[in-house]
C-alpha cells in the first residue's frame, strides 16, 4: 500500500472519528436540560432585543411618514393664510433620516441624535443643535437593542455556559475518568463540548436576527456580514472562556475571573477610554452653539444695520448691491442677520463636528481593545446609525437649508412679489433612498 | 490465583519503575517499583498522603514522572499516554457519572468516548454481571444510590473489556453486602486474566481479594506481601505493617 493511500485512510478514519465524537457530543447535549434552558433564554432575549429594535424602528418610520404628509398640510396652510414673507418666516421644511433596513439591530446614534428636524429659514445651527446637547457625553453603551444584546448580554452567557467546562466535572467526580476513558486526545473532548454549547449560543442569537433582517428586507451581504461578526465574537469568548476554563482552578475562581475580564472588555476600558478621549479632543457643546447663535441673531435686532449687511455681504458678495435698508423693519435684513448669526456660530459648529469626528476615530482604536465596543460598532456601521452616519444627516440638513437660502434669496433681494406661482420649485428634502 | 491464567503471571501489564515523583517541587513518590501481571489483583495500600493516589494518577498519565517510569502494557506513559488509556478501564473513588442520563445512557456515553460500540444486550448482561436490578436501569442516576452508582461504573470498567483495570477506592461508601459482591466480582474479573491495581486504605478488604499486596509510606514503598497459593494474605501482618503502634 502506498504512503499516499495510508494517508488518505488515516485522514478518513481521523475524520470519521471527528463525526462519531460530534455526533455523541451533540447527543448528550441534546439530552442536557440546563443547555435547552439556556438556548431557550438566549433566545429570549434576542427576540426581545430584535422585537425592541423594529418596534423602535417602526415608531421611527410612522413617525416620518406621518411628519411627511403634517409637513406639506401646514406648508399649505401657512402659505395661504400668510402674506408673502411672513409665510416664509412661519413655514417649516421637514428633514429627516429615514431608518435603514438593518437599524433594528443596532440603533446606535438614532439613540441620542436628533433624526429628523423641521427646519426654517431662520439661523439653522440652533435648529440642528438645540436637541442634542447630549450626544457627545452620552455612554458608549446603548440601548437593549440586538447590538447591545450580543455585545454585552451574549458574552456573559457563554461565561456562564463554559467557566465550568472542567472545572464542573472535576466536582462532579468525572473530570479523569472522562479524561481517562476518551479515546485519542482527550482535549478534543473539551473543544467539542464548548464548540457545541457555544453553537447552541450562537444559533439561538442569530435565529431572530435572521427573521428580522428578512422580515425587514435587510440586504444579503448585510446580514451575512453581520452573522460573520457575531460569529467571530461567540468564538472570542468561547476560546476565552475554554482557555480559563483548562486552568486547574475551581469554577468559582474561573468564574470570578472571567466576569472580571468581561467588565474590564465590555465596561472599564471603554468607560476609561472615553475619560481619556474627552479630555485628549475637547470639544463645545450643542449648548454652547445655541447660545452662540441665539446671541448673534438677538444682537442683530440692535447692531447698525450697515454692520449686519456688510457681514452677510462676506458671504454672498452677488447681493452687495441689494444690501440698502431704508425702511425699520425689512425681510432681507431679518434674514440676513438670522444668516449672521450662523455665521457667528459656524466655528463653534465645525470645532463640534471635527470633534465628534475625532472622538469617534479615537474610539475605534479603542475599541480593538475592547471587542465588545468592536462589536456594537461594527453592528452600527453595518445598520449606518454611526456617528458618521449622523452626520452625514445633519451634512444633508445644512444642504438643504442652503438650498432653501439660494431660492429665497433672490426673490428677498430683488424684493419680488412671493405670488403662489413663485414657490414652485421650493426645494424639498430629500433623504437619502433607505437601504443605501 | 486461576490457575489456567499463571501463564500470565510472570507478564506485567503494569509496571512502576523507580517512580519518583514531584508536586508542587515537593517529593511524593520516591524510587516506588512494583508490577502487576495478567491474572492478579495488586492491592496498594497506604494512610492518607502515602502516594496511593499519586501512583494511580502516574499510571493515568495525570502526573508527570520527574523520574524513573510507568508502563502500561508495554507503553511508557509517558511517550504514548493515549494508547496506554486505551489499555486500561479506570474506576475512580465514588465514580459520579452523569446524574441526568440513566443507567444505559450513560454506558452508551462513556463507551463512545472509548470509541466503543455495545449492543443493549451486552450492556444489560455487564448489568447482570453487577448485579443492578433491571427496573433501576430506567431511572435517571440522580435516583441511585452510592452503591447503585458504583455498580454502573464498575459495568463501565466490564464494557471497556480491556486486560487491566485500576480502581481508586472502589469500596470506599459501600455497604457490607456490596463490598463482598464487588470483592467477588473483582476476583472474577482477575480469574479472567485482567490484571487489577486496587488502591485502598482497607486493610482487610485488600487482603479479601489481592494475590499480593503494596504498602506505601511516605511516599516509598516500604513493604509487600504476597497470599501463599490457594490462600489469602494474612490480614494481621498487614494490619502490624500498616499501623505499627496501632497493632502494639
Amino acid at each position: 500500500m502506498g504512503r499516499r493511500t495510508v494517508e488518505a485512510m488515516s485522514a478518513r478514519s481521523a475524520s470519521a472519528s471527528v463525526w462519531s465524537a460530534l455526533r455523541r457530543e451533540a447527543a448528550f447535549l441534546a439530552r442536557d436540560r440546563s443547555a435547552w434552558a439556556w438556548w431557550l433564554v438566549v433566545l429570549f432575549l434576542s427576540v426581545l432585543a430584535v422585537s425592541a429594535g423594529l418596534n423602535e424602528v417602526h415608531r421611527q418610520k410612522a413617525t416620518i411618514a406621518h411628519l411627511v404628509e403634517a409637513d406639506r398640510a401646514e406648508r399649505m396652510a401657512v402659505l395661504k393664510t400668510r402674506k408673502e414673507w411672513s409665510a416664509v418666516y412661519h413655514s417649516f421644511h421637514l428633514t429627516y433620516d429615514p431608518p435603514s433596513e438593518f437599524a433594528f439591530a443596532a440603533l446606535g446614534r438614532r439613540d441620542d441624535a436628533a433624526w429628523k428636524h423641521r427646519v426654517r429659514m431662520l439661523a439653522l445651527e440652533g435648529q440642528i443643535h438645540e436637541r442634542d446637547a447630549g450626544h457627545p457625553v452620552l455612554a458608549l453603551v446603548g440601548r437593549f437593542d440586538f447590538a447591545f444584546f450580543a455585545a454585552f448580554v451574549l458574552p456573559l452567557v457563554l461565561i456562564v455556559l463554559l467557566h465550568g467546562l472542567r472545572a464542573g466535572e472535576r466536582v462532579a467526580g468525572r473530570h479523569d475518568l472522562l479524561v481517562a476513558t476518551a479515546a485519542g486526545d482527550s482535549g478534543r473532548l473539551w473543544r467539542l463540548r464548548a464548540g457545541l454549547r457555544a453553537t447552541v449560543v450562537f444559533s439561538a442569537a442569530v435565529l431572530p436576527l435572521v427573521v428580522a433582517a428578512g422580515l425587514s428586507g435587510t440586504a444579503a451581504p448585510t446580514l451575512l456580514a453581520a452573522c460573520a461578526l457575531l460569529f467571530a465574537y461567540v468564538l472570542f469568548w468561547t476560546l476565552v472562556c475554554a482557555v480559563l476554563a483548562a486552568w486547574q482552578q475551581t469554577a468559582e475562581v474561573i468564574l470570578a475571573a472571567l466576569v472580571a475580564l468581561w467588565i474590564l472588555l465590555g465596561v472599564v476600558v471603554p468607560a476609561a477610554g472615553r475619560i481619556a478621549i474627552d479630555r485628549t479632543v475637547p470639544m463645545p457643546s450643542g449648548a454652547d452653539i445655541v447660545m452662540t447663535q441665539r446671541e448673534a441673531v438677538n444682537a442683530g435686532w440692535d447692531l447698525p444695520k450697515a454692520n449686519t449687511m456688510a457681514a452677510f455681504v462676506e458671504r454672498h458678495p452677488q447681493w452687495a448691491a441689494y444690501t440698502a435698508v431704508e425702511r425699520p423693519f425689512e425681510w432681507k435684513w431679518y434674514f440676513a442677520f438670522q444668516q449672521v448669526g450662523d455665521q457667528k456660530a459656524q466655528a463653534l459648529s465645525e470645532a463640534y463636528t471635527d470633534g465628534r469626528m475625532e472622538r469617534d476615530r479615537l474610539a475605534g482604536w479603542l475599541a480593538l481593545i475592547a471587542p465588545p465596543v468592536l462589536l456594537e460598532r461594527a453592528l452600527q456601521v453595518l445598520a449606518r446609525t454611526d456617528v458618521r452616519a449622523s452626520l452625514a444627516y445633519e451634512a444633508r440638513v445644512r444642504d438643504f437649508h442652503a438650498s432653501l437660502r439660494e431660492f429665497y434669496y433672490p426673490k428677498l433681494f430683488r424684493d419680488d412679489r412671493l405670488e403662489p406661482a413663485a414657490l414652485e420649485g421650493l426645494p424639498e428634502f430629500s433623504p437619502r433612498a433607505a437601504g443605501r | 490465583m486461576n490457575p489456567s491464567v499463571t501463564s500470565l503471571a510472570h507478564m506485567p501489564k503494569l509496571q512502576a519503575e523507580q517512580l519518583r515523583v514531584l508536586r508542587s517541587g515537593k517529593e511524593v513518590l520516591s524510587g516506588v517499583s512494583f508490577n502487576v501481571a495478567g491474572g492478579e489483583v495488586y492491592g496498594l495500600l497506604g494512610g492518607n498522603g502515602a502516594g496511593k493516589s499519586t501512583t494511580l494518577a502516574a499510571f493515568l498519565g495525570f502526573v508527570p514522572a520527574a523520574s524513573g517510569r510507568v508502563v502500561v502494557d508495554g507503553l511508557d506513559v509517558g511517550s504514548d499516554l493515549a494508547a496506554a488509556r486505551r489499555a486500561m478501564a479506570y474506576l475512580p473513588e465514588a465514580a459520579s457519572l452523569y446524574e441526568h442520563l440513566d443507567a444505559r445512557e450513560n454506558l452508551d456515553y462513556f463507551l463512545q468516548l472509548a470509541d466503543m460500540r455495545c449492543s443493549a444486550d451486552e450492556i444489560d448482561l455487564a448489568l447482570d454481571r453487577v448485579s443492578l436490578g433491571a427496573e433501576a436501569r430506567g431511572l435517571k442516576l440522580r435516583s441511585y444510590s452510592k452503591g447503585m452508582r458504583q455498580k454502573v461504573a464498575i459495568a463501565l470498567a466490564i464494557l471497556r473489556d480491556t486486560g487491566i483495570l485500576l480502581l481508586d477506592e472502589p469500596t470506599s461508601g459501600l455497604d457490607p453486602t456490596a463490598i463482598d459482591e464487588f470483592h467477588g466480582l473483582v476476583r472474577g474479573l482477575a480469574d479472567a486474566g485482567k490484571a487489577i491495581l486496587m488502591v485502598t486504605h482497607d486493610v482487610y478488604g485488600a487482603c479479601q481479594v489481592a494475590d499480593r499486596i503494596g504498602l506505601l509510606r511516605g511516599g516509598q514503598l516500604v513493604a509487600q506481601f504476597e497470599a501463599p497459593p490457594g490462600g489469602r494474605i494474612d490480614t494481621e501482618t498487614v494490619h502490624r505493617a500498616f499501623s505499627p503502634r496501632a497493632a502494639a
